[in-house]
């Protein structure tokens, strides 16, 4: 009896909800430490010390600039599209929120029973994760659009050239991935990676799909809509205070969500051997703290990538996409499906 | 499950998407609300010029752009499709006792996109200012 009414609680859907928003909640928090983290990380590469005066080195730095975000004035351009101007941060916010919704975020496991630790599971996770990363393009270009400044404009161009060539390689990796586990829910693929990462099995698969993913997130070599040397800050150079902060956490939240796909998707999720897990109490956190874990490694990698390679140009970003990575892509595809039908896993 | 959709499974699954897209849709404009009460305000018209480096705007930012952007719109639209008539079969590739003639057909089908693929190239329509 107890067990069922377990159950019934951990499947209520609106129960799920409350706990989507904690989780939420949890994801600004991350994002916060994330921006914390690649300012400190950042300064610890070009041998200066990042922010340190406000707390313990600098840790509340971020409380001290969400004070200062929330209290700066909100300017609207004279020429900028109202309507598209406001209404631009909410899908841009609504793209990061509803990709986390159906990411897990670790795993329970009491007596060899693992319960997942996410808002929702469905059947095609992958599927629907990967078309709400893709509405922020729209949302870029909306930011960008109605703000009606050069630059902007330019940014979003840029951006939309990129984004669109970077899809295809990466939905070509998710394919290859799915194939393998079987399934296009998250966690099944996760769990199918219980003995072999999927990184050994397919390589190739792998590298394409964190070059593709660094470009989906607009991360440095690839930022080429904000490209702040050139373009000021890109499509958000008209946003002020708050709604600057929006973009700004959104593009962090993606950051982390990304990192987490990689893992996910390739690194073995949360998977652990099975003696440890066994142990209840080792069980309950050892692999969610393995998984964070992984997840910080794959951000510190993306975040010194930053300050190795420099910015490609837009018509270099393009050339890698569709004239390397989508053949590449297809190999891999090829060679997943040969490795299908010789029956290797 | 097995196969069969069961669709008050389904709705369970998405009511917290329909949830958490409540809030993201309500916490922008709350925000903004917020900072309407916080933040200083003072008016001067200079203020509310679009940002052009200093000088005064010219002309409308929103100008007919290079057509490059375009047909690589349109080649995304045909390889993203394809890549979405991929995803269906990936799931059933193993296990249904299909998986030679799946991978035939599906070997068929990257073909033909392949070959499109090969005409834009030698076409140069996926090269950056001709």
């Amino acid at each position: 009896m107890i067990t069922m009414d377990i159950e019934a609680i951990i499947y209520n859907p609106i129960l799920r909800g409350i706990f989507g928003l904690c989780i939420m909640g949890g994801v600004f928090g991350g994002a916060c430490v994330a921006v914390w983290f690649e300012r400190k990380l950042s300064a610890d590469i070009q041998q200066r010390y990042g922010p340190m005066r406000v707390g313990p080195h600098g840790l509340l730095q971020l409380a001290a600039d969400a004070i200062k975000l929330f209290t700066k004035e909100d300017i609207i351009p004279r020429n900028a599209d109202r309507l598209l101007f406001v209404s631009a941060p909410i899908l841009l916010m609504g793209s990061v929120f509803l990709m986390l919704v159906a990411m897990p975020f670790g795993a329970i496991i009491i007596n060899g029973q693992s319960y997942v630790i996410a808002a929702t599971e469905m059947d095609i996770s992958v599927l629907y994760i990967e078309a709400m990363s893709a509405i922020s393009i729209i949302g870029i270009f909306m930011v960008a659009y109605s703000a009606n400044n050069k630059f902007s404009v330019l940014g979003a161009f840029r951006n939309f050239a990129r984004m669109i060539g970077y899809e295809v390689p990466l939905g070509i990796c998710v394919v290859s991935v799915a194939i393998m586990a079987g399934s296009l829910n998250i966690v099944n693929i996760a769990e199918a990676q219980s003995p072999l990462w999927f990184v050994i099995m397919q390589p190739l698969g792998a590298i394409v799909f964190f070059i593709a993913l660094m470009a989906d997130m607009g991360r440095l070599p690839f930022d080429q809509n904000e490209s702040e040397e050139e373009l000021i800050a890109g499509w958000m150079t008209e946003y002020t205070s708050m709604r600057f902060g929006y973009c700004f956490f959104a593009e962090y939240i993606h950051l982390i969500l990304g990192s987490m796909l990689v893992v996910l998707l390739f690194f073995g999720g949360w998977n652990l051997p099975a003696f440890l897990t066994n142990i209840t109490i080792l069980g309950i956190i050892l692999p969610t703290a393995f998984f964070l874990l992984k997840v910080a490694l794959v951000m510190l990698g993306i975040i010194a990538i930053r300050w190795a390679v420099p910015r490609y140009r837009i018509d270099q970003v393009v050339d890698l996409s569709w004239k390397k990575l989508l053949p590449l892509a297809l190999l891999n595809l090829g060679w997943v499906i040969a490795l299908g039908l010789l029956g290797v896993y | 499950m097995s196969g069969i959709i069961d669709i008050s499974n389904i709705a369970n699954s998405y009511i917290p998407v329909a949830i958490i897209l409540i809030v993201a849709l309500v916490m922008p404009p709350m925000t903004m609300l917020i900072i309407k009460l916080l933040s200083p305000r003072s008016k001067a018209s200079a203020k509310y010029t679009t940002y052009e480096a200093g000088s005064l705007p010219i002309g409308n930012a929103r100008i007919q752009f290079n057509v490059e952007y375009y047909l690589y719109a349109i080649a995304f639209v045909l390889f993203d499709i394809e890549v979405l008539f991929l995803y269906p079969w990936a799931t059933i590739f193993k296990g249904h006792g299909i998986d030679f003639i799946a991978t035939v057909e599906m070997l068929v089908f990257i073909f033909v996109v392949l070959f499109g693929y090969v005409y834009l190239i030698k076409k140069e329509a996926l090269k950056w200012m001709k």
